[in-house]
């Protein structure tokens, strides 16, 4: 290709021909200027003088080049530049701003080059710069941008920390209040079964009071250890080792030690897809006991309940489900709820609304999420993901 | 912790007095290429990269602790315990002179003698003291620094330690000899412009060489004298070279200067 170009260019045109070398020099569209080892101008362009607004024997061997930036600029050469330019021969991209002679500023980029003499002494410096006014400008904004994002960081950090502290608070609390509560009624209890030995009564509406007493009592100590549950679980569970737990002996484990209750033909396990899991036996223990005895619980009156339990992979990460036929909730209505402390949906039924926040908890705590579907008079199945 | 591993300490030369090279702000210490290597024959040359520098280890700048040079004293300090360095002539540049200075007062039975380049107590000017310098320009500084670490983000320092048996690639990054973390590079720049060492400097006892250039930004020649007048025992010298670092514009007559104070030991001590 070079051949024919060789034999085409003298034909093609005259105006090729026309460049200047000293009008390039001179007319750039950047700033050229050399000097001294030491910075001192020796010779600069007119498209530099121009920007400058200084006329050539203002500057030459009079100012050095670091004195043409401002004085950031100025200490960064010397810092930083100078000795680069001696130790690697060159510096490239530096960005300083030009004080002009009318006191404006011009941003420029700087790249500049080390001639060294026969003996290998510095000679001169070659120096390029490049008008970036609008560069810089963007430059700025970016810089701006990178604080504030900083700062935003920041803030969060701070205020993350600062609910952990929080959350952490009133995880004490909770315990310490239901470690404290838990003896006085302990005591009341006592003091209620003495009571009901000793007193007589003659109104038969008294027996019923009594009992509706114990009942009220009973619920109370329930709460108070599902509080007690709530804090320790999760703590406990810092501690534990991961395990791989074989799904199926495990929960039909957990589904003996269900409450005492008629529970053949109830529960159907398929774990085939994924036989096992890796998780703290505990936290498992926890979140399948709380699920089957709510399916349990909460099975439809006058229908035969079914449970199955199951898992299966998607986008490979295990989901391990709990389906019931159980009277289900208005998801639109409670859904957001679900998993809030002492939220409950069926008064009917007994129970205090600690079980659905604890295995939430407890599956966040493990790396994973927890899904829930349900119709009113048709069951519920709660997705659990647990990423591996 | 290995202190020599953490500021990269590089022993070389012969003889049994040990001289110890300290970088100032901006580089490491490589800066002292023109100039370490002509006191080889007769001293046990050491270089180091202060912490945050260099190939000095990053993960151990703590910004609090290296928020007082004294910290960077400190760990000169260890590194001549590590040593086992005694009788040894300190040279720092710069920020690093400071550095010497109160590694030297802290405990003076290690430090021989102190060589001071281009040395500054206080950047900034005070009643009665001219630095050289009002705050506004050390903030336009930092500004300069940062409209420059735009392009070389923390991620180019790995790359360039990645390719340090391949000169041709670390060639082909920019300035990469100086580079080092912004982050750092802000923060030390911060601590070295706004430090005040001027109560220090009566506290010296070692003899000292104030090498003070004779056209510096960094250090005008006024703060020269001051510390000549501060310190007891020190010699001024201004060395006929411009900018802020005579061990490279002028590395002959710098060592020269140095090697004259080192072999005029009793006259000097005598004063």
């Amino acid at each position: 290709m070079s051949e024919a170009d060789d034999t085409l260019l003298p034909e093609l045109d005259l105006r090729l021909t026309e460049e200047n070398p000293e009008d390039l020099y001179e007319h750039a569209p950047c700033g050229y200027c050399s000097c001294l080892p030491d910075g001192t101008l020796i010779k600069l362009n007119q498209t530099l003088l121009t920007w400058l607004g200084y006329a050539r024997q203002e500057l030459v061997a009079r100012l050095c080049l670091q004195q043409l930036f401002t004085i950031g600029g100025r200490l960064h050469y010397e810092m930083h530049c100078a000795p680069l330019l001696i130790l690697q021969g060159q510096v490239r991209e530096i960005s300083y701003s030009l004080r002009c002679k009318d006191g404006t500023i011009l941003p420029v980029l700087m790249n500049a080059v080390l001639r060294r003499d026969t003996d290998g002494n510095p000679l001169l410096i070659r120096v390029t710069l490049f008008d970036i006014t609008d560069r810089r400008k963007y430059e700025q904004d970016l810089l701006r941008a990178k604080e504030e994002a900083e700062e935003h960081r920041e803030l969060l950090q701070r205020q993350n920390e600062q609910l952990t502290r929080i959350n952490a608070d009133l995880d004490s609390f909770v315990y310490t209040a239901s470690h404290d509560l838990k003896q006085p009624i302990h005591n009341m209890a006592g003091l209620l079964t003495e009571f009901k030995a000793i007193a007589t009564f003659h109104d038969p509406e008294d027996d019923k009071m009594i009992g509706m007493f114990d009942q009220a009592l009973q619920q109370i100590l329930k709460t108070i250890e599902g509080l007690t549950e709530v804090v320790q679980r999760p703590r406990e569970l810092e501690q534990a080792a991961l395990e791989v737990v074989d799904l199926l002996p495990f929960t039909e484990e957990v589904i003996r030690s269900l409450q005492p209750r008629e529970v053949k033909d109830v529960f159907t396990l398929d774990f085939a897809t994924v036989p096992t899991l890796r998780i703290a036996r505990t936290a498992l223990q926890s979140i399948l006991y709380n699920l089957l005895s709510n399916a349990l619980k909460y099975a439809e009156p006058g229908r035969q309940p079914r449970i199955r339990v199951s898992t299966r992979l998607e986008n490979e990460v295990p989901v391990l489900s709990v389906q019931d036929n159980g009277r289900g909730f208005d998801i639109e209505r409670h859904g957001g709820q679900l998993f809030q402390l002492f939220r409950r949906f069926h008064p009917e039924v007994e129970g205090v609304g600690i079980g659905l926040y604890l295995v939430k908890r407890l599956v966040a705590q493990a790396g994973g999420q927890i899904e829930v579907e349900s119709e009113v008079g048709q069951g519920t199945t709660f997705h659990l993901y647990l990423p591996q | 912790m290995d202190v020599l591993k953490r500021n990269n300490v590089r022993v070389s030369g012969a003889g049994s007095q040990a001289m110890i090279f300290v970088h100032g702000f901006g580089c490491n210490q490589r800066m002292w290429r023109l100039v370490a290597p002509a006191f080889e024959a007769r001293y046990r040359v050491v270089l180091l990269d202060l912490v945050g520098a260099g190939e000095s280890d990053l993960t151990a700048y703590d910004s609090a602790r290296y928020g007082r040079l004294a910290a960077h004293a400190e760990d000169i300090l260890e590194i001549m315990r590590a040593l086992n360095l005694s009788d040894a002539i300190f040279v720092g540049h710069s920020v690093s002179a400071m550095i010497g200075i109160l590694a030297a007062i802290q405990e003076p039975d290690l430090f021989a003698r102190l060589v001071l380049v281009a040395p500054s107590p206080r950047y900034l000017n005070d009643v009665s003291y001219t630095g050289g310098f009002e705050a506004p320009d050390i903030e336009e500084l930092l500004e300069t620094m940062d409209n420059n670490y735009l392009g070389w983000s923390a991620a180019v320092t790995p790359m360039i330690m990645g390719h340090a048996d391949r000169p041709e690639l670390t060639e082909e990054l920019n300035n990469s000899f100086c580079n080092t973390d912004p982050a750092i590079a802000r923060h030390f720049a911060r601590v070295t412009f706004l430090s005040d060492n001027r109560a220090d400097l009566p506290l010296v006892r070692t003899p000292t060489l104030i090498l003070q250039c004779a056209h510096d930004v960094l250090a005008p020649i006024a703060v020269g004298g001051f510390l000549h007048q501060q310190i007891l025992d020190s010699q001024l010298v201004v060395l006929d070279t411009s900018g802020h670092c005579p061990h490279l514009s002028a590395p002959q007559i710098t060592i020269k200067a140095i090697e004259a104070f080192l072999n005029h030991e009793s006259v000097v001590s005598s004063i």
